[in-house]
């Protein structure tokens, strides 16, 4: 093999690596490393100078071989790839050395023992590079349709507008129904348009497209394939299963409501109703308002029931369900335009009406509703006294004086919390967040997309939205699968394992180690020899170890760049003046 | 169909719907009205609630955006208009606005940011300090190309009659850089030493400084050039250059060695034609030589001055008289700029007797070196203008016993100028206005004295001149000399035979091209505007050069001279440069007594000192932005600056729009009350992220006004959100949780820091954000229940806030602070709806753009085919524009594939 010609690249990240990891240093060691052509420090290489600096120099300097050390590979890994591709070098010939969450972030600390660790992470990156072998992404064909699980309003939605684009739609809903939570509701915020309207409107048109199937009363059973070729089963009715293959997979399958715990302010008294089952009651209100037959002259809403609970300790909330408090100050306002004599008090933590909803706070104010502040420390009190519901609150704005307010109604403002799911969790392998809600990559540079590839998540099922909030995001999601679904193919990590069918002899280890069945036997030159399927296999190497005949490898990480790594990361800096 | 989809704004919003849309094979043209890619989000330090770097998150997106093959890439351009074709896409006029860079030359490596001479505030740093008027917007601007911000002509530039760039040469004595102003002034024009002593400087009166009466007075642009002249002259006894290399073989006759003869001499050997000037008198140079007093232009500068001409080649014959036009026809052109000639006469019984001189001789014997002997006596001067200020100036220093000026107008209308008269008043001239010559009394032989009649008005309704007299108005003068200084007349009488003149003797000439009625005659100056004055003659010497060389060149003579862009609006200048001006004074020149003045000719004023012409420059506030000293163009390495690069309009189909014109942030001197503006150390939200960014301004977090680092910072949330008053009733948004992320940076980089957030209601509704809340809480942010009502600021500059305590039991309290930050809300940006000609797109109540189903169809607008992203439709944080993006997208896509089912056959 000739000599390599290697350039290493290192970034200050604006401070955030260069801050605590004495660059310039780093750079004269490695300048120092015979194959190393080039050795720079840029402030920020993800720059588009950057790249584009990083591109002349593999031209000017004929290298075969980049190492950048920056920020984690989650960020940047696709950057540097493509610009290796401009460049016009396999982009596999770049490798990633991450220099700031696993160095400079962690070590603010110790500014010497974080170059020195900095140090020995971009020689392990400089040796694997120096035996990296060019490799070529897996293309395979995507199939144009799509798996919405879930037929509320945001896989409705989502699944006209996959159905828009071009993407055909099976479509699978757990209930014997479509339509979700918003079925339910009467006049929504802010447009007051009623939920069972949108839900009809939604599913007329679902059964006008042909490329749309909808399967009510069904479940997801297995999932086996990958991006863009995905096998699923599903359960219909009670016996019989489907198979259908997808491209890919939106999860649409929303919240529950939360439900107090009995006693919880009053809650199982005659009288104290969630949010829900008020918006329910004024929805088939026509005239006045009535509950048990009794006419509504004075409501209380409590908010924050179920949501921002850092003061209880078993399995609390501490999440604000966002919607609740521009939802209540809509009720608000649906009451009064019924009967502007009904009394209404809000006994409020904060008022959170973001963004356009403070009209609908607004509205309430001007409309007579009077809301009181408490502290989440002293809740309100709702107790029945002489057959009347009594609300005792601590005003905080009048000083915390103590305030008794005589209610027909309490209705507590309960939050959203995440559905019990554990056999979807299950099947696709979805990434639950501490709050319990799916969890995307990143809530900025991957919203909807999910660590398993082709699997996207929406609405409710990621956290607390309103109905519009829940239909961008499915719609969201449909682009992320237009985008993925309507090239017609997929490129593919070609990090899979290879057998040497010259070394190999058929034992049968491998193909017991790996957990995708991606192992094979097959016969190569008249003797018995294992073949591998890159197309399901995951390149995880579970199969490499149990080889007796190292005659299995994993491209990309082959035994050797491991070991060459171990030894660089593993080799003292002793003297970095005459050694890189 | 040249696009599928026109996106307008490259910020998050626009990037994300563009990186989407390319994915999914449709073509994508993104327009962005600023430098760079990334809008807002990379101006920000770390986003929440997870505390990414968002440099880190927005430079993926920017280089993705700009390397996708599916995504082309408009910067500096914006919308002009759109017309929808009935459902068949739409016609966009878009226009590619200059920033005097070849895009495709400029390299980014910013070495005409290290030569510009002009620092402005930086934008991207939110104003907190400057940058150069030549930059790059910002480290990772996509694409890292230079920009020159040029806001317009600077009044000073945009005035000058010589197309001198007084901006120029004033910014680069500023930076020290002195044989560069004298040479940025060369350029322009070549009589610099004579414009520093003679010019009227039409420049200074216009000088926003001056203009605006809350300032003191004008930046002294004469003094700092004759600063700057001086020095070089002084270094430099000879021009640095000699004659231009190659000549084209083509010979130019110029008649007259004035201002105007000797500039078009200079620019037309510059281009390579071989130049000869014909003067009648002994010495080149015209009214300055002969004209003007030498206490106003020293001799010895003019002769310097002209050796700039001479040096290139150019022949002077003097004592040489023209007879004819056709004497010089072995010329390929003639420039006839002959100038004015003797004076007026009064036309008054007496004219002709002994003792009455005209003007014009009276400055020729001084500048010839033999003056009238009027010593001890009493001198008469007739005449308003600044040729007789000239006369009676002259006459005191001849030993005149006293000298009385007398004119028809008032002080006001007096064409000198003011100055000029003040100082001539000071010397001891007696300045009689309103008096016309009704004779002269004589003995027969000599003058005796003049009788005056009383002048009511010297113009009609018209405004032309046509003096009325009051004959109840009478005084007398007894004197023996008479210097009549009532105007010039031109100097063209032998070439009426040859060439059109009009009734007072002008020549005729087409103004734009300066052509005579003979096409290879061309004339300018005195001979064609009547009397003018130097810098004007020099200007018409140029334009005269301009079109010379194009008509023997055989070029367009359509072409426009000496375009200049529109003058900046000098009022905006002042409201934006607000509390940053010093009001510091100008400085007032040395001069030499008056009795010490009069003894001599010479000059009285002092040149300036460097130190004071520094001063002097460092008062200029650099109205148009770029100065136009042009240090940029010769020191890019690439040749990418053109300072006379023109905006570029381009027309386009494209399938859909998308508006992701994003949003703006709420300007808080809104809020007097509050200090900002005023106050140095109330900064707003976009600033501390600034402070606090990688990128950051002072490297360090620290306050505005003495760099201390703050160890009681307050948060005021709901700075022009939530608030009537503020013309907002919307929340914002953003502000609580960009406000808890500062809080819990400063706890970072300040960890002994008291941190106060006075808020209404703490809104932190996203996912992760209750608990990022709660974790500012965890580090001892101190919250407070309460709206801030005003803001004082003390002696060491620290900050009074009175608020009222709504948790407490006190009521209104005040708290002092040594920084405060007023979390600023975002508003709408308004515009959207002019663009689109043919249709109409409805706006909301709060002034976005409407989606007319914002449940079910997010994004979709009035408008067929129009969508709007983002922050457009309403205020939005990062996590919820990039999902809304997302979701337009889908129905960009939707739309394209309904038209593309649709024009299927």
């Amino acid at each position: 093999m000739t000599k390599r010609r290697l350039g290493v690249f290192i970034c200050q990240c604006g401070g955030n690596i260069s801050d605590f990891v004495d660059t310039e240093q780093l750079r004269q060691s490695i300048e120092k490393n015979s194959l190393v052509m080039v050795a720079q420090v840029n402030m920020f290489t993800c720059s588009d100078a950057g790249q584009q600096n990083i591109i002349t120099e593999i031209i000017n300097k004929n290298l075969d071989g980049i190492v950048v050390a920056s920020c984690s590979p989650k960020l940047h890994l696709n950057t540097f790839r493509a610009v290796t591709r401009r460049a016009g070098l396999n982009e596999y010939q770049y490798v990633h050395v991450n220099l700031r969450e696993q160095c400079s972030w962690a070590h603010t600390h110790d500014k010497k023992a974080a170059t020195e660790k900095g140090l020995r992470l971009i020689r392990a990156g400089i040796a694997k590079v120096s035996l990296a072998n060019s490799l070529e992404k897996l293309r395979v064909k995507t199939l144009p349709h799509a798996l919405v699980i879930g037929a509320g309003v945001a896989g409705l939605r989502a699944a006209l507008a996959l159905s828009d684009i071009g993407v055909g739609v099976h479509l699978v809903e757990k209930n014997h129904h479509a339509g979700g939570m918003v079925l339910q509701w009467g006049k929504m915020f802010p447009n007051d348009k009623k939920g069972s309207y949108v839900i009809k409107h939604l599913l007329n048109e679902i059964h006008r497209r042909e490329n749309i199937t909808l399967f009510t009363n069904a479940e997801l059973l297995e999932k086996t394939g990958h991006i863009g070729d995905f096998s699923v089963k599903v359960r219909l009715g009670n016996n019989d299963t489907i198979s259908l293959k997808v491209g890919s997979i939106i999860v649409a399958t929303g919240f529950d409501t939360y439900i107090p715990q009995s006693g919880e302010y009053g809650y199982g008294l005659t009288g104290v109703i969630t949010l829900s089952e008020y918006e329910e009651l004024l929805a088939s209100s026509m005239e006045t308002l009535q509950y048990n037959g009794k006419e509504i002259k004075t409501v209380t809403y409590i908010y924050c029931v179920g949501s921002r609970e850092n003061t209880k300790t078993d399995k609390p909330h501490l999440y604000c369900s966002r919607y609740c408090c521009s939802a209540t100050s809509h009720a608000a306002k649906c009451t009064s335009e019924m009967n502007p004599d009904i009394r209404q008090f809000h006994l409020f933590r904060d008022v959170r009406t973001y963004g356009k909803y403070e009209q609908l706070y607004e509205k309430a104010r001007n409309n007579g509703s009077i809301f009181l502040r408490f502290d989440e420390k002293s809740p309100p009190q709702v107790k029945e006294e002489k057959g009347r519901l009594i609300v005792r609150v601590k005003d905080i704005l009048t000083g915390g004086e103590e305030i008794e307010i005589d209610s027909d109604l309490v209705v507590l403002v309960t939050g959203m919390v995440p559905r019990e799911n554990a056999g979807l969790v299950n099947i696709l392998k979805l990434p639950v967040g501490k709050d319990g809600f799916f969890n995307e990559i990143h809530t900025k540079l991957r919203p909807v997309e999910t660590v398993i590839d082709g699997v996207f998540i929406c609405g409710t099922s990621q956290g607390p939205k309103n109905l519009a909030e829940s239909v961008t995001s499915a719609m969201a999601a449909v682009s992320k699968t237009g985008a993925l679904l309507l090239k017609g193919y997929v490129d593919l990590e070609p990090f899979v394992a290879k057998v040497n069918a010259d070394l190999c002899t058929w034992c049968g280890n491998c193909a017991k180690a790996c957990p995708y069945s991606a192992i094979e036997q097959t016969i190569f030159n008249g003797k018995q020899v294992a073949i591998v399927s890159p197309v399901l296999c995951k390149g995880e190497g579970a199969c490499v170890p149990t080889c007796p005949k190292q005659a299995i490898d994993l491209e990309g990480y082959t035994n050797r760049q491991i070991e060459s790594m171990i030894d660089a990361l593993a080799k003292e800096v002793i003297n970095e003046k005459t050694d890189a | 169909m040249d696009y599928d989809v026109l996106i307008i704004g490259a910020g998050v919003s626009g990037m994300e719907s563009a990186l989407t849309l390319g994915d999914m094979g449709f073509k994508v043209l993104l327009v962005e009205k600023k430098a760079s890619i990334g809008g807002n989000m990379i101006l920000l330090s770390k986003v929440f609630p997870t505390l990414d770097c968002a440099s880190c998150i927005s430079t993926p997106k920017m280089a993705a955006t700009a390397n996708h093959p599916n995504i082309k890439i408009l910067i500096n351009t914006e919308i002009e208009s759109v017309y929808s074709n009935n459902g068949n896409g739409f016609m966009v006029n878009l226009v590619r606005k200059s920033t005097f860079i070849d895009l495709a030359k400029c390299t980014g490596c910013a070495q005409c940011e290290t030569t510009c001479t002009v620092a402005i505030a930086d934008e991207f740093n939110a104003n907190l300090i400057a940058r150069r008027a030549a930059h790059i917007a910002f480290p990772q601007a996509v694409p890292k190309k230079a920009t020159i911000d040029r806001r317009g002509s600077s009044p000073c530039s945009y005035t000058c009659p010589a197309g001198v760039k007084p901006h120029g040469y004033v910014s680069l004595v500023r930076a020290g850089k002195y044989d560069e102003a004298f040479k940025q002034h060369l350029d322009d024009a070549p009589l610099p030493g004579c414009l520093s002593r003679a010019c009227y400087a039409p420049c200074e009166e216009e000088c926003t400084r001056g203009y605006h009466d809350g300032m003191d007075g004008n930046v002294s642009i004469r003094s700092i050039k004759r600063f700057m002249v001086d020095r070089y002259y002084k270094n430099h006894s000879e021009p640095s250059y000699g004659p231009p290399e190659k000549l084209n073989g083509k010979k130019v006759a110029i008649v007259g060695s004035g201002p105007t003869g000797l500039t078009a001499a200079y620019f037309l050997t510059k281009s390579g034609y071989s130049v000869t000037i014909f003067e009648l008198k002994s010495e080149p140079g015209g009214i300055m030589r002969w004209g003007i007093p030498p206490y106003r232009l020293p001799k010895n500068v003019l002769a310097r001055d002209i050796k700039n001409i001479t040096a290139l080649g150019v022949e002077i014959r003097t004592n040489f008289k023209i007879n004819s036009l056709d004497s010089l026809r072995q010329f390929d052109t003639i420039f006839v700029a002959s100038g004015s000639t003797g004076g007026r006469k009064l036309a008054v019984h007496g004219e002709d007797k002994t003792g009455i001189i005209d003007c014009i001789d009276f400055l020729y014997g001084i500048n010839s070196g033999f003056p009238l002997n009027i010593k001890g006596k009493k001198t008469v001067v007739i005449g308003g203008g600044n040729v007789a200020i000239d006369c009676a100036r002259s006459a005191l220093r001849l030993g005149a016993a006293d000298v009385h000026l007398f004119c028809l107008e008032s002080r006001e209308e007096m064409p000198a100028h003011k100055w000029e008269i003040q100082e001539a008043i000071d010397e001891g001239v007696s300045i009689n206005c309103h008096w016309g010559v009704r004779q002269i009394r004589n003995d027969g032989i000599n003058v005796t004295g003049v009788d005056f009649i009383g002048c009511s008005s010297i113009f009609d309704k018209d405004n032309r001149f046509n003096p009325k007299y009051d004959e109840t108005m009478c005084t007398s003068v007894e004197t023996g000399i008479i210097i009549v200084a009532i105007g010039l007349k031109p100097n063209t009488t032998i070439f009426s035979e040859e060439i059109a003149l009009n009734r007072n003797g002008k020549i005729l000439v087409n103004t734009e091209t300066l052509q005579t009625s003979l096409p290879h005659v061309f004339a300018g100056g005195d001979a064609v505007t009547g009397p003018a004055n130097i810098v004007k003659s020099i200007g018409q010497g140029k334009r005269a050069a301009f079109f010379i060389d194009r008509y023997l060149q055989g070029r367009d003579m359509n072409e426009r001279f000496d375009e200049r862009m529109p003058m900046v609006d000098r009022d905006e200048i002042i409201s934006h440069a607000g509390d940053n001006v010093s009001l510091r004074k100008p400085v007032i020149s040395n001069k030499i007594t008056i009795s010490e003045r009069l003894k001599t000719f010479e000059e009285f004023e002092a040149t300036m000192t460097e130190e004071q012409a520094r001063y002097s420059a460092n008062l200029c506030l650099d109205c148009g932005g770029c100065s136009q000293c042009r240090q940029c163009v010769s020191t890019c390495p690439a040749g990418a600056i053109s300072l006379d690069m023109q905006p570029e309009k381009q027309n386009l189909s494209v399938g859909s729009v998308a508006i992701a014109t994003g949003f703006q942030v709420f300007d808080a001197r809104n809020k007097p009350s509050l200090g900002f503006g005023r106050f140095p150390n109330v900064i707003n939200g976009m600033q501390m992220d600034r402070i606090l960014a990688p990128t950051r301004p002072y490297n360090a977090v620290v306050r505005p006004s003495d760099g201390k680092a703050p160890s009681n910072i307050a948060f005021v949330l709901c700075t022009g959100s939530r608030d009537e008053t503020a013309g907002n009733r919307l929340c914002s948004r953003v502000c609580c949780m960009y406000s808890l992320k500062q809080a819990q940076l400063l706890m970072g980089a300040l960890p002994l820091a008291d941190i106060t957030i006075y808020y209404i209601d703490i809104r932190t509704f996203g996912k992760g954000y209750e608990e990022f809340y709660q974790q500012a809480k965890g580090m001892a942010v101190n919250f407070v229940k309460g709206k801030v009502a005003r803001i004082e600021e003390i002696d060491n500059q620290d900050l009074l806030v009175y608020y009222e305590d709504i948790e407490g039991k006190d009521g209104s309290k005040k708290s002092m602070h040594d920084l405060v930050v007023l979390s600023v809300g975002m508003l709408p940006v308004s515009g959207a709806a002019k663009m689109f000609k043919n249709s109409s797109l409805l706006i909301d109540e709060s002034s976005y753009i409407k989606e007319i189903d914002e449940d079910l169809e997010p994004g979709r607008t009035s408008i067929d085919g129009v969508f709007a992203i983002g922050s457009a439709t309403a205020v939005r944080d990062i996590p919820d524009t990039i999902l809304h993006s997302g979701a337009v997208a889908s129905q960009i896509a939707a739309y394209l594939q309904k038209a593309k089912g649709r024009s299927k056959p």
